[in-house]
């Protein structure tokens, strides 16, 4: 029970931020569970280490929310893997969620007294 | 898509993952053993994440009831002291609930008849003469009949059978009905026919229909037995019928035989000695057939003058079989069911304590993700199992109250043997159950809810709570006090009146008195000369029985059921309206029914062999009567009449009033009594009494002996010693003075249990405090006072609310009571002052605690 606690926890913590960068990672085409964790680690730079026990339940959560659909295809070394696409709705969540972020983002770096760009 | 489905596909899901995982570390050149192991530790915890995963789509809601269940249950095995004491709580709540409940299932259990909505007993009514569910007359209801609001109309009377079996002969409680009985009932016999109206005739009605019981008792169920003979009352009838075991019973009888009218029946109007059950005609409501039969009535009132102010009242048949144990249900459904509130409030005010004790943990778990509806639900899910744990235990003590329920062989319950933990009264203890623990587990649920999980965990070092439970508590107090306060009241009452029924001079010794009854067949007896002489001998022998001071007999004993009743006349006095016509209440009475009985003489005389059939016609009465008709005068000489044409009666003699029983008490508050010599005023069965220097009961034998000798078809019956037949007559009340009082005990023990649990728990808050003030200079008395009083304004709230509630509600036991009014300010004042005593002795321990209290070690608990 605790164990589980501690990742709800983390879900809710990371969430929106989560379900902004995994939108974003399927905006360059479908992709597979590994296939995000491993692009979001790339285009990270290796800073962000997202956890399979956040990533799966914000995909399912996403794909009932209808921002994603899901289907079974074979991946390019011939296996079976559930892939994720991004659909309308999904797509119109992103640019919401990218314009939020970088207001957000913006304004904590103006009061970090960092080089922002003011919005 | 289906459930089942999800699962399979992140099940692949995972695995897919895994294998894309090991494949790219195998690529990066490690082993097999090692990318697996890698890849594996990588992920995490499968089934975790699974589940985690699973949870997005809201389906596991089973899962998770199933998850609450194994968690409470490890709390509740966790702390079995607490569990151990909630369930024996709920056990004795539930299970009386449980008990009541199968007794009103019977008792209140349908007809067995088909269409029984349509069946009605039709009564007489007269507001002005206060007849209420009066009997009818034969001309009423040959009128009634012709009136087509009927398909079926029948008439019956109750009448007892001296039935000859083998060697000897026993009274069977029988009914006179005419074919239309059958008719209205419509419940097909199980053998032969019901009666028809060639049965009605005089001479060819020597005929009978046995219930199922009697058919199994004395007849070992032969299938043959239609057409055979019997003898009852001293003459053969033909069986003609065997009735279903289903067949609802008006009373306790066992054998049907038909109602004949005679000549003279049939010709008087005011002869009203029958009841009267009907089944409406097609296409009648109930509605228009009361307006039609009132419309009827009208007429016939004009019509005729013994039928002047007379209405008709329908009365549905089942509300007639139901209606003279409804009271003391409703009562003692109402005690469980407030037995059952306090031990709620109770186990409440158990669980928000704990809940206190738990507020850390539920902090902790509310903090890593668990939702406050989740908390809620988890918490509720720990009350219902604490609750379906009562209930299942509730089952002993409930089979041991319904023993003990049916040991008073009540009369007012039908179906005594329908009573019994059948699957319905399962049903409803289960139910019952469920919803006794959503209930008591609001409260912790509700204090969950409110959890600020930031305040309680910067204050979870100390076992702070806040204002608003520890409010709730006090409510909870609040209303056990004011619930206790109700049931103590009721009790109280209950007690007071049963007291005065068991202890108020009767008027006449009880003890040492047996009383036996013989109802002589009027086939065999027809003329009054030879019911007299029989009976006569019955005395003059038994008074010769060893151990036999004196005897006598009478038609009917003071406090019996059976009443007979006349109309009061004076022959110079000019005659009252018929609804100013005091009612009194006639005895036949054979001579040394007084010295017998010990009834004192006030003036005159009593009677005694003089006054034979021949003689000057007499009558003694009672002080009541003398009093009332002849205040400030000596009715001795005087004479009364009982009925507007019967012959002056002279008065010889007062006697002291007797206690009437119980029936008239509650109808009447009291009438007057007349006694009449037994050879003026024969009848045909009556109650021998013997005065005894033994125990009574030893003489039974003898007596049964002694009547069969001179006549083997009159059987003895209802042979009992006369302080049994009182008991018997108070056996509703002794069965409600000592269940309320038990509920009452429990209800007490309860409240004492609540308030003390809640002063114990505050004062363990305000040690602090205590330490403060004592340091300061409080005195420990100064302490106690503040404690107690705390203790005694919640119980005092509760009071107030209680007397409030208890003036509304024991006007329902008023039907019960006796000699003591529902709103009796000596029990009401009684049972404050106990109450608060209790209260304030449940406080005191704690607040004597509280002062023990050494000031430097209280300012450091902290």
């Amino acid at each position: 029970m605790p164990a589980k606690d501690r990742y709800q926890n983390r879900i809710e913590l990371l969430q929106g931020t989560l379900d902004m960068i995994v939108l974003k990672t399927l905006q360059w085409g479908p992709q597979h569970g590994y296939g995000i964790i491993s692009a979001i680690r790339a285009s990270s730079s290796n800073v962000l280490q997202v956890e399979t026990g956040s990533l799966y339940p914000a995909l399912h959560r996403l794909e009932r929310q209808g921002w994603l659909t899901a289907e079974w295809k074979q991946t390019e070394s011939n296996q079976r893997a559930k892939y994720y696409r991004l659909t309308a709705a999904g797509k119109k969540q992103l640019a919401a969620e990218s314009q939020r972020w970088t207001q957000l983002s913006g304004a904590i770096a103006s009061i970090m007294g960092l080089e922002g760009e003011p919005s | 898509m289906t459930r089942r489905r999800r699962d399979r596909e992140l099940q692949e899901e995972v695995e897919a993952h895994l294998r894309m995982a090991i494949r790219d570390r195998m690529e990066r050149g490690q082993s097999r053993e090692e990318a697996s192991y890698a890849a594996l530790a990588e992920f995490g915890n499968k089934s975790l994440v699974k589940e985690v995963t699973r949870d997005m789509w809201g389906w596991a809601s089973l899962e998770r009831l199933l998850q609450d269940i194994r968690y409470g249950a490890r709390m509740l095995r966790k702390n079995p002291g607490f569990t151990v004491v909630v369930v024996l709580t709920l056990a004795l709540g539930i299970g009386a609930n449980t008990a009541i409940y199968s007794v009103i299932q019977a008792a209140l259990a349908p007809l067995a008849i088909p269409d029984a909505g349509r069946v009605v007993m039709v009564w007489t009514e007269n507001v002005k003469r206060d007849w209420h569910q009066f009997p009818a007359s034969v001309p009423d209801y040959e009128d009634w009949k012709a009136s087509g609001v009927f398909s079926s109309l029948g008439a019956m009377t109750d009448g007892g059978f001296n039935l000859r079996l083998a060697n000897r002969t026993e009274r069977i409680n029988g009914l006179r009905v005419t074919p239309e009985f059958f008719g209205a009932l419509a419940v097909p016999v199980h053998l032969g026919r019901g009666f028809r109206a060639e049965d009605m005739q005089p001479g060819h009605n020597d005929v009978a229909i046995l219930s199922d019981t009697i058919w199994h008792s004395r007849f070992g169920a032969d299938p043959a037995i239609v057409g055979s003979s019997v003898v009852m009352d001293g003459v053969p009838h033909t069986i003609v019928g065997v009735l279903p075991k289903t067949f609802p019973a008006i009373g306790q009888e066992e054998i049907y035989a038909p109602l004949v009218f005679t000549a003279e029946e049939s010709a008087k109007r005011g002869d009203r000695f029958f009841q009267v059950v009907g089944r409406l005609r097609d296409g009648v409501s109930p509605a228009a057939a009361q307006k039609r039969m009132a419309d009827l009535e009208h007429r016939l009132s004009t019509q005729y003058a013994d039928d002047a102010g007379n209405g008709v009242a329908l009365q549905p048949a089942q509300d007639a079989a139901v209606e003279d144990a409804r009271a003391l249900l409703l009562i003692l459904f109402g005690a469980v069911g407030f037995v059952l509130l306090i031990a709620c409030a109770n186990i409440a005010n158990l669980l928000l304590a704990r809940g206190n004790a738990r507020q850390r943990e539920m902090a902790l778990r509310s903090a890593l993700g668990a939702g406050r509806w989740r908390l809620c639900r988890q918490l509720l899910t720990e009350s219902i199992l604490l609750a379906l744990l009562g209930g299942v235990v509730a089952i002993v003590p409930s089979l041991a109250a319904i023993r003990f329920i049916t040991s008073f062989h009540l009369d007012e319950l039908r179906n005594v043997d329908l009573i019994a933990l059948n699957s319905g009264v399962l049903i409803f203890n289960l139910v019952l159950a469920f919803a006794t623990g959503i209930l008591f587990g609001l409260a912790p649920a509700w204090q969950a809810w409110k959890t600020n999980v930031g305040e309680t965990m910067k204050e979870a070092s100390r076992s702070y709570t806040g204002g608003g439970h520890h409010r709730l508590r006090g409510l909870f107090v609040v209303c056990e006090v004011a619930l206790t306060l109700v049931l103590l009241l009721g009790a109280g009452l209950m007690l007071r009146s049963f007291v005065q029924l068991q202890t108020a001079n009767p008027g006449y010794g009880s003890h040492n008195v047996l009383t036996v009854r013989v109802a002589l067949s009027d086939q065999q007896y027809a003329i009054p000369e030879k019911q007299l002489a029989f009976f006569e001998r019955v005395v003059r022998e038994a008074q010769s029985l060893p151990g036999v001071v004196s005897a006598s007999a009478v038609d009917d004993l003071p406090a019996s059921d059976d009443l007979h009743g006349s109309g009061l006349f004076f022959a110079d006095r000019p005659a009252p309206r018929p609804e100013d016509v005091k009612v009194v209440l006639r005895n036949s009475v054979m001579s040394g029914y007084f010295s017998t009985m010990r009834i004192p003489l006030i003036r005159g005389r009593y009677l005694n062999e003089a006054d034979s059939m021949s003689a000057t016609p007499v009558v003694v009465i009672d002080d009541w009567t003398a009093r009332n008709n002849w205040p400030g005068q000596d009715p001795v000489g005087k004479s009364l009449k009982l009925g507007r044409t019967r012959p002056a009666l002279q008065i010889v003699g007062v006697v002291g009033d007797v206690d009437q029983g119980i029936l008239v008490k509650l109808l009447k508050g009291q009438v007057g009594q007349v006694y009449l010599p037994a050879p003026q005023a024969p009848m045909p069965a009556m109650t021998i009494i013997l005065r005894t220097a033994v125990d009574p009961a030893t003489l039974i034998p003898a007596m049964r002996n002694l009547v069969r000798r001179l006549d083997i078809d009159q059987p003895i019956f209802q042979a009992d010693t006369l302080e049994n037949v009182r008991a018997a007559s108070h056996a509703s009340q002794r069965l409600a003075s000592t269940l309320l009082g038990c509920f009452a005990g429990v209800a007490v023990l309860l409240a004492a249990i609540g308030i003390y649990g809640i002063i114990a728990y505050s004062a363990g808050q305000r040690t602090r405090e205590f330490g403060i003030r004592m340091s300061l200079g409080a005195k420990r008395l100064d302490v106690l006072r503040l404690v107690v009083r705390q203790g005694l304004v919640l119980a005092g709230i509760g009071i107030a609310a209680g007397l409030a509630g208890a003036f509304a509600l024991t006007r329902l036991l008023s039907s019960l009571l006796y000699g003591v009014n529902a709103t009796d300010p000596l029990t009401f004042a009684g049972v404050t002052v106990l109450l608060a005593v209790i209260a304030a002795a449940a406080s005191f321990l704690p607040a004597w605690r509280a002062t023990r209290v050494d000031p430097v070690i209280a300012l450091r608990c902290e």
